[in-house]
């Protein structure tokens, strides 16, 4: 589903990703993992479509299509979703407008007519259900004023709503209580099924108790120094980065 | 350059003295404020406050109100839609027109007459009018100077909680047949409550001229929200004055929309008089092609633990400017001054441009006073995040757009109202329909 070669991506003349590579089949959970500033947000952002990034070399497909040259609406209309590490605040714009916005646009994409207003709202109060989310969220700025834990939330409430082919979660279970991580991880385990894959970035081992992943990856400078099934993660949380970064130099 | 236009002025004054009603303006007070204007000149952009209006369009104006017509030719349909419950008093190019107007019950408290001054009342205006010190009342004193007629509206005491009125100015004239000298007098007695809409449109897209001027004295815990709605066409000049005193207790709420004209440019004065005394003034403006918004906004406190509220929301595309200089003076005495000031400006075109100007003069001690001022274009990040949840680029940088008016237009309380600002909004940024509409 979606194949990263060799990518090489700079930021403001300073280089983050050095030859990159990976591979995500559909049905997958992958999880990366590295230390602060290895390039694990840049990847995403790169494959989300995020102004500012220049890609020196390399190619990514999606479905065999060549995902670098979509706009970033099209990534998404195509199934692709990013959810933020930082969400930004949209005061001013309204959360169910952008829900509906956004699930109008992928309507759009597929030929279809614009979804029915009832239907819409029974749907996304059954996703808030199950993210425990109370209704009052819908009618408030997108993210205005939201707890840290709430934000994510709610990029996990815009995902199920969105039900995407390929989510790339950011941290998505930093700064979560544990009731908290568990709700968004049964908001991923809902969605998953053969057609969809997932790219967790994480720092902790603790949410893939939750999303068993297929594989781990350790990304160290901007390469994977290291993939391994989820034990991995566990030598990880033993042994530290030290351990894959050595090996790598 | 001031000085042939005042001479130019004080021509088209004596050419037209006749036929400017004795009973709007006595011929007397008008001569005095020929003097003044002749004496002081029109502002130019080398003055302090005046930089951003387009003042050199004044050449070509003429001054002298347009002849009243004989014969309206206006019908009801050709206006815009009145609003429920809010009766409704036009003025065609600055005149009375009652055959389309829809006056309020008698019982509502409200007295509205056009042109018979009350004695008491002028009394009144005079004393509590007198304007902030560093007040600019030139293109007021060109208003009274020319008005052929004057909207006088004297809400009682006691007046049913609240009176509600909407005066429409439409300009029907244009530029070679004369200006129009919109002039509304508000006398608000004790207690009274009032809703008044005020809106400026011009039928027809020729240039034209109008210089408003809106005198408000609000007595002792009266309380107005005062809607206001600049919709002239396209190639208008408007060059308007609003002058407000606030007695103690009262509440005074302006919420100015300026959309239309290829010049704008408001001056509005507002002294707080009495202690306790409240100002809020929520302002947006959307400007495109070659428009020119220009507000300057001045609050003086001049009593103790009165409070002033500023919101300035404004887009400019195209090649268009918006501009907000908001200015608060704390005089000494006013202390427990409460001002809270937030001026944004947003950049939609590469040529356009955008000036909020913050300012204070505090000469007390014991005031809070807060403001903000930011200009720039729409935020990377939240059109980014809007992009990867796949809205159109162009629907995701007008529903920025829309969040950005949001905090002055929800404030609109009107619904009727609000729906129609909407809709001019939406037509003024180039969409067929409002988007939160669509959505
Ligand atoms: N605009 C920029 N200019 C220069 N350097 C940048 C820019 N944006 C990101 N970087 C740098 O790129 C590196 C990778 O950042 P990135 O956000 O991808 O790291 P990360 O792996 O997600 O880290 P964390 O675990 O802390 O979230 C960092 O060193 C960061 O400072
Ligand atoms: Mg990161």
């Amino acid at each position: 589903m979606l194949i990263i070669e060799d990518l090489h991506v700079t930021v403001g003349g300073k280089k983050i990703l050095n030859g990159l590579t990976l591979e995500v089949r559909a049905g997958e959970v992958h999880a990366i993992m590295g230390p602060n500033g290895s390039g694990k947000s840049t990847l995403v952002h790169v494959l989300a479509g995020r102004p500012g990034y220049e890609v020196t070399r390399g190619r990514v497909t999606f479905d065999g299509r060549d995902l670098l040259a979509l706009a970033p609406e099209e990534r998404a209309r195509e199934g692709v979703f990013l959810g933020f590490q930082y969400p930004v605040e949209i005061p001013g714009v309204n959360n169910v407008y952008l829900l509906k916005a956004a699930v109008n646009a992928a309507r759009k994409h597929r030929g279809l007519p614009e979804v029915d207003a009832f239907e819409f709202l029974d749907l996304v109060r059954s996703k808030m259900k199950l993210m425990q989310m109370d209704e009052s969220f819908l009618s408030r700025g997108v993210n205005e004023g939201f707890s840290g834990g709430e934000k994510k939330r709610n990029e996990i409430l815009q995902m199920l709503v969105l039900e995407p082919r390929l989510a790339l979660l950011d941290e998505t279970d930093s700064g979560l209580d544990i009731d908290a991580l568990k709700i968004v991880a049964n908001g991923v385990n809902s969605l998953r099924s053969p057609e969809r894959a997932f790219v967790l970035v994480t720092h902790y081992q603790r949410l893939l108790d939750y999303v068993v992943p297929d594989r781990v990856h350790v990304l160290v400078r901007g390469r994977i120094a290291r993939s391994g099934d989820r034990t991995l993660a566990l030598e990880l949380e033993k042994r530290g980065y030290e351990w894959v970064a050595g090996e790598a130099a | 350059m001031t000085a042939p236009l005042t001479a130019r002025i004080a021509e088209e004054f004596r050419a037209a003295a006749s036929r400017l009603p004795a009973g709007v303006v006595p011929p007397q007070r008008r001569e005095e404020l020929l003097a003044v204007l002749t004496r002081e000149g029109l502002p130019t952009s080398r003055d302090e406050n005046w930089k951003y209006a387009n003042l050199r369009a004044l050449e070509r104006m003429r001054f002298a109100p347009v002849a009243p017509r004989t014969e309206p030719s206006l019908l009801a349909a050709d206006l815009p839609a009145p609003i429920q419950g809010y009766a409704r008093y036009t003025f065609v190019d600055g005149v009375f027109a009652p055959a389309l107007s829809c006056p309020l019950e008698s019982s509502s408290g409200v007295t509205l007459s056009v042109a018979s001054r009350s004695r008491e009342a002028s009394e009144r205006l005079a004393a509590a009018s007198a304007l902030p010190a560093p007040a600019d009342a030139r293109f007021a004193a060109l208003n009274e100077a020319f008005a052929l007629d004057v909207a006088r509206i004297r809400a009682r005491t006691g007046a049913q909680c609240p009176a509600c009125m909407e005066l429409l100015f439409v300009s029907t004239g244009d530029a070679e047949s004369g200006a129009a000298y919109p002039r509304l007098e508000l006398d608000v007695e004790p207690d009274a409550r009032l809703g008044l809409i005020e809106r400026h449109v011009s039928l027809g897209a020729e240039s034209s001229f109008s210089a408003p001027a809106v005198d408000i004295v609000l007595g002792r815990n009266a309380a107005v929200d005062h809607y206001r709605v600049q919709e002239m066409g396209p190639k208008a000049l408007w060059i308007d004055t609003l002058t407000a005193g606030i007695a103690h207790g009262a509440a005074y709420r302006l919420y100015m929309v300026s959309l239309g004209a290829a010049s704008a440019r408001s001056t509005i004065q507002v002294r707080l008089t009495g202690e306790l005394a409240e100002v809020g003034l929520h302002a947006v403006c959307v400007a495109d092609r070659h428009q020119v918004h220009d507000t300057f906004a001045l609050v003086e406190h001049a009593a103790p633990r009165a409070k002033t509220e500023q919101t300035f929301r404004g887009i400019a595309g195209g090649r268009a400017r918006a501009a907000f200089n908001g200015k608060v003076i704390v005089r000494e005495g006013a202390h427990g001054t409460d001002s809270r000031q937030s001026l944004r400006g947003l950049l939609a075109g590469p040529e356009a441009e955008i000036d909020v100007r913050p300012q204070l003069e505090i000469y007390t001690d014991d005031v809070r006073c807060s403001h903000g001022a930011t200009a720039g274009k729409l935020d990377d990040d939240m059109l980014f995040y809007l992009l990867s949840r796949g809205l159109e680029r162009d629907t995701a940088q007008r529903l920025l757009k829309w969040a950005f008016l949001e905090d002055v237009v929800a404030k609109i309380a009107v619904p009727e109202l609000r729906r129609q600002i909407e809709r001019s909004l939406a037509g003024q940024m180039n969409e067929t329909t409002a988007l939160k509409e669509l959505l």
